[in-house]
């Protein structure tokens, strides 16, 4: 079984069967497919250069749609421009931290520094909203009644077995987090990609 | 200076050669742990624990919460950040705004 994260001198430390890492680099694969971009015969070499894609348009797919969402409200125009200028850089990003994450599962024993930690919650929390879109989870009263599958054993059909996956994906991301936040409550001055407003 | 200093400093430019304000808003959803959401704000915008919680809180149970504000390239680039980590984030005209950048 996996261990929890634990924070600690050398970094964040933790422990994961060979099963569960086959089982999150299939997920993480999964999921760089999915976001992958669709391969257009005639591509402006400007796209791949600029990051700037004319043709970006909402995914049809509900899950993918969580992974690169809308970024203006109840502004059709004013989100589709958003998405041409920034989806394909967003992708490329998502992909990034998920290949590192798949990069960081070689081994049994885990050690993270925190940029490490970062693309692998970033990673799990993209494992997460994807497979909550499949699971249909809208509310937290659908959240808390997927919170019920834990054994592997168990699961005998596709939604059970992806509920199964979303909860240990979600207690692992969890305790992830809770030794992140310890982490940053270590070395305040560690904090701060942006500034303050 | 180095080249993150360079780019602070070009950035606080934009930030007040816009005088449009804009609002970086963050929308509730099922799916996103609230440890993970506070730990965002904290890292990202380098937050303190107490107000990452408060604006974490306000997501949760208002279903949003402005957690920026500023130059609307800046808000957009966080727009960018925030969906990297799988928060829902977009960016608006501030209410009180007056004199709008565009429309």
């Amino acid at each position: 079984m996996a261990r929890t994260f634990v924070p600690g001198s050398r970094g964040i430390s933790g422990h994961l069967e060979e099963e569960e890492r086959d089982l999150l680099r299939k997920v993480f694969g999964d999921v760089i497919q999915m976001l992958e971009p669709e391969a257009r015969e005639s591509e402006d070499p400007l796209v791949a250069l600029t990051g700037i894609d004319p043709h970006a348009a909402p995914p049809r797919d509900a899950a993918l749609r969580r992974l690169l969402p809308d970024g203006v409200k109840d502004g059709d125009e004013a989100a589709l421009e958003f998405r041409r200028l920034t989806e394909r850089s967003l992708r490329e990003s998502k992909i990034g931290s998920l290949r590192a994450a798949s990069l960081l599962l070689e081994g049994s024993e885990l050690q993270l520094n925190s940029e490490e930690a970062r693309h692998l919650a970033m990673a799990l929390n993209d494992v997460r909203l994807v497979v909550s879109e499949r699971l249909e989870i809208r509310t937290e009263a659908d959240a808390e009644a997927v919170h019920a599958m834990h054994d592997w054993s168990k699961a005998d059909d596709l939604e059970e077995y992806l509920s199964v996956l979303y909860n240990f994906v979600t207690w692992l991301q969890e305790s992830l987090v809770q030794a992140m936040a310890y982490e940053l409550d270590r070395t305040p001055d560690a904090a701060g990609e942006g500034e303050p407003s | 200076m180095t080249d993150h200093e360079v780019r602070q400093e070009q950035e606080h430019q934009e930030l007040t050669a816009s005088d449009t304000p804009w609002n970086l808003v963050i929308w509730n959803d099922p799916v996103n742990l609230m440890s993970y959401v506070s730990f965002v704000f904290r890292s990202y915008f380098g937050y303190s624990e107490k107000k990452a919680d408060k604006l974490m809180l306000e997501v949760h149970r208002k279903g949003r919460s402005i957690v920026a504000h500023g130059g609307r390239e800046r808000m957009e680039q966080h727009v960018v950040a925030m969906h990297g980590y799988g928060l829902w984030a977009t960016v608006e005209k501030a209410v009180s705004g007056g004199k709008g950048q565009r429309g």
